[in-house]
This record gives C-alpha cells, structure tokens and sequence, in this order.
C-alpha cells in the first residue's frame, strides 16, 4: 500500500530531489503536500482501495506521513 | 516585423491561449493587458552588477523572456526578434521628490504602460533605488507565465549557487496541461468537455452578484497593499483550518471576501457570488516547468442567502469543492480550454466572461492565492527582502482581483481594481470588513 501511496504522492503531488531518501515517517506537509494535494490524495486513496475517508477526519495527524496515511487507511478498510 | 515559421519559439499552450483571451479582454477595457507583478522591498540597495548578470543569465537560458507575442494565422506563438527588448530597468528617485511618491508613482506608471502586444516584453526586471527605499519589481505578461512561474523566476535569481541555477527547468516537460490531457482516451475527453459545460451551465443558472458594476469606463489599475500581523495571520489560518478544514485556506479568504462585499453591497443585483480560481498543475516544489502557465480552473460559487451565514458559507464552499474534486470537475476545464484556444481572442473571451442565456458577466472577482512564498530573505543579491506583495490586473467587470500570498509567517492581501469604477477609499474599507471576516470578529 505504501509503495503505491508513496508513486502517486511523488509522481503526481510533490517534487523531492530523491524519493527513495524520503522516508515514511518524513513530514508530508513541511514536503509541500497542500490543500489540492491532499483533496487529490484523498480521492486517489478512495478510488483504489475502496474506502470512504470522512471529511471530519481531514486532519494533520492523518495525512502527515506515509505511515500516518496508511493507518488511517487500514482503520476505515478494516470498518 | 515580417514573422516565418522559422522565427518561431514555443507555440502557447491552452492554458496560455487562455489567459491571451482575458489579455485581449483587459485591453479592450483600454488597459493594459493581463500582467502579474511581484514587489519586493528590500533593506538596501542591492547588488546591481549580479542582479543584473543573473536576469541576463536567466534570459539566456529561457529565451522565449526575450521573445515576441506573435499572431501566425489563427493562432499565436512566441517568436524570435531581431532585436530583443530591454529587460532590466532602473528607476533612482531624484532627490526632490518623496521616496514613498516616487516609488508609487513609478509603480503605477510600469502596471499601467500601455504597448503593442508584440512589442511588449514578456517579462520585465525594475529595480526603484531611493536613500533609504527600495524595491525590486517584476512584471510579466500573464501568456509567459502563471505566479509559480515567477515564483521560481525569483528564486533563480536569489540562487547563489550556480550548480543549482541550471537545476532550474529541469526535467524538461512538455506543457503539463497537455500532459494532464494526454491521460485522456478521447472519448475521455469528449466525455470531460460535457462534464465541463454542464459544470458551466449549472454556475450560469444564478445570475452572478457584481459588488462593483457602476457602469463607469476603467481608466487605470491600482492596487491596495495590506499586511496583516503575525498573530493575525496565525489566527486566520487558524480559523481557517477550523472552518473550512485542511483542505480550504484559499476558500477561507474567498468565503470571507464574498461575506465583507455582501455586508458593504447588499443590495447590489445577481442572486450568487461566484469566482474563478486556478489551482496549479506543477508538483509542489518542483523547479519545472519555468515559463508557460500550467493551470487549470475551478469555481467557488455560493447564493446570497447563503453567504448571509457564515457558518453555513463555509460548509458550502467545503463541500463544493470536494464534490467538484470527487466528480473530476476540476480536470473538466482541461478541454474546455483546449477546445477555447481554437477560437478567436473576441469569441473566447466572450464565452469565458458572459453567462450563458444571461450574457452577464459570470465573476463577481478575481482571485489568486500563490500560499507560502519560501524565497529566503537574505538570499536576494547584496540586500534582504524584507517584505512582499503580488499584483495583477482584471477586466472590468468584475473590476476587483483578491490576491494573496503569506511571506515570513505574515498574510499580504492584495485588492487590485480598476479606476474609477472603484477607489482607494473604497478598498481601505473593504479591507476593515474582510480582516474582520478573516478574524471572525463578531459583526
């Protein structure tokens, strides 16, 4: 799952000089992911993995990381 | 000027064929044109030699800065001069003037200098030297480029190292609007014009709210400049983020801008506010591309009865932009504009600006949010920048451009308008109302 999160965050989203140095805990935010990218993000995440990721969970703590990302995830599939 | 295909740089992408179309509208206005302008104030004057080395370095990596806006039958491309035009300009206050008027006063003169369009530079590099005031002025023809792009013009020239400078523009890209449109089959296409038109259509059934319609002919652009605090700024995005949620700062200042000409112009005629806003196609970060502009369109629409309630705004505003988002109409102005670029300048501007069925104007104001600009402040050569603002023109109507930018943990809020259809006394007031919107003061 992170790897496709991380393909499309990187490859649609946000510009590193070298992804592979980015790692799953390093801050999405302070990388440049900004409102739209996050609203993009969402609906990519919906789209592959079948899961509704409510609006009043859109915080910080969700779509900081890649890890953070995929718990949030993890915790709607499993719902 | 005789132009062959030889001659011929770059053709525009949709995206730029877009913004040639409201640069035609301006200047039927009897403006300008459609130009952007970034002002830096600096703590000295800086280091002329390098700056100028650098513009010059910068123009000969990006030719088409030196190029000319040519018509070639129906279409227009960036072609090679035979002279190219004088970039960098320097403005010294003489010493029996006011550094605050001289500075103005010169400002004013390069936003409102009118040319040929094809004798127009793309981009323009001034420098306003006082005793003790000075600025560093950029402006360029919207065609040559989107805010990011001057963004990273910018920072190309606060780059010190030159390894780093040949960084900038690199990968090279085609334009990403066709990128973005190559991942369409073309049924795909076809399939996202509709969605685009019905997207159109259904703004066009509420006639849009015009705050500043006075019937009176636009004589020059001007601008009011207003800097919120740092606690300010950290209690707007605050508020921001509480409201709107993550996902809605820019639809914070909209909401807010809507809600203060409501509060100053109830009773102006249209039954919703509605405003046209880009959102960019490059990756946030990336160095690429430099020139063109790489954006697609979106609309923030809200009723008048609506905007009456703050709470129920911006629960609005959020859940519009997620349907739009959800229901990729923010890609379906891809087509449109691909579709609009085949058209005259008069047809396309037409079909932009005017309702369908109503023929009125669709935006109630322009806005434009370029976010955290992160040039360092001492990296500008030989002097600190120690304050920033952004400008740009409109047509008229709407006659008002709301843009904004946050530098150094402070919110700059710019009202670019039109005179006389609006005044400067008229945006100092404006500004008291949104501030307080922005501050959810309690009215």
């Amino acid at each position: 799952m992170k790897k496709k999160l991380r393909d499309f965050i990187f490859q649609e989203l946000i510009f590193v000089a070298e992804p592979g140095q980015f790692s799953d805990d390093d801050d999405l935010l302070e990388a440049g992911l900004d409102s739209m990218g996050i609203m993009r993000l969402i609906m990519f995440i919906e789209n592959e993995y079948g899961v509704t990721l409510p609006d009043t969970e859109i915080e910080p703590s969700n779509v900081q990381s890649l890890n953070a990302l995929e718990q949030w995830i993890l915790r709607h599939k499993k719902g | 000027m005789s132009i062959s295909k030889e001659d011929i740089l770059e053709k525009l992408n949709p995206a730029d064929s877009f913004t040639l179309a409201m640069d035609e509208e301006i200047r039927k206005d009897g403006l300008a044109g459609n130009f952007g302008c970034f002002a830096l104030r600096l703590s000295k004057a800086p280091d002329i030699a390098m700056l100028e080395q650098r513009i010059n370095e910068f123009c000969q990596r990006f030719p088409v800065a030196l190029s000319s806006l040519q018509q070639i039958g129906k279409r227009h491309y960036w072609c090679k001069r035979d002279n190219p035009p004088p970039v960098f300009f320097l403005h010294h206050c003489p010493e029996n003037k006011l550094e605050a008027d001289f500075q103005q006063q010169t400002i004013d003169t390069i936003i409102n200098h009118k040319q040929a369009r094809e004798f127009a530079a793309p981009i323009e590099f001034h420098l306003l030297t006082g005793v003790t005031q000075h600025i560093f002025f950029i402006r360029w023809m919207h065609v040559f480029g989107d805010a990011r792009s001057a963004d990273l013009i910018l920072k190309y020239l606060c780059t010190t190292d030159e390894v780093q400078r040949q960084q900038f523009g690199l990968p090279v890209t085609p334009p990403l609007v066709d990128v973005q449109l190559g991942k369409y089959r073309w049924w795909q296409k076809i399939n996202l014009l509709w969605k685009g038109k019905r997207y159109i259509d259904q703004l066009d059934s509420l006639e849009s709210i015009q705050p500043f319609h006075s019937g009176l002919a636009p004589q020059r652009m001007n601008y009011s400049i207003q800097k919120l605090s740092v606690a300010q700024t950290n209690q707007v995005l605050k508020l921001a983020k509480e409201q709107v949620g993550l996902t809605g700062t820019s639809l914070y200042y909209i909401g807010c801008l809507m809600r203060a000409l409501e509060i100053m112009h109830p009773n102006s005629d249209g039954a919703a506010y509605c405003v046209p806003y880009a959102f960019n196609l490059r990756k946030q970060r990336a160095m690429a591309p430099m020139t063109g502009n790489h954006i697609c369109a979106l609309f923030a629409q809200a009723p008048r009865a609506v905007v009456q309630d703050r709470k129920a705004l911006f629960a609005h505003l959020k859940q519009q932009n997620a349907n739009v988002i959800r229901q990729q109409m923010d890609y379906a102005f891809l087509p449109l504009m691909w579709a609009g670029s085949w058209l005259s300048l008069a047809e396309y501007g037409k079909t932009l600006r005017l309702s369908y069925g109503s023929g009125k104007e669709r935006s109630s104001f322009w806005f434009s949010d370029v976010g955290r600009m992160d040039v360092p402040s001492d990296s500008f050569p030989g002097a600190t920048i120690t304050d920033l603002f952004y400008a740009c023109q409109v047509t008229t109507p709407p006659g008002l451009a709301f843009l904004s930018c946050i530098y150094q943990n402070q919110l700059t809020l710019s009202y670019n308008f039109a005179e006389p259809t609006s005044n400067v006394e008229q945006m100092a007031q404006l500004h008291q109302v949104v501030l307080a919107q922005l501050l959810g003061e309690p009215e």
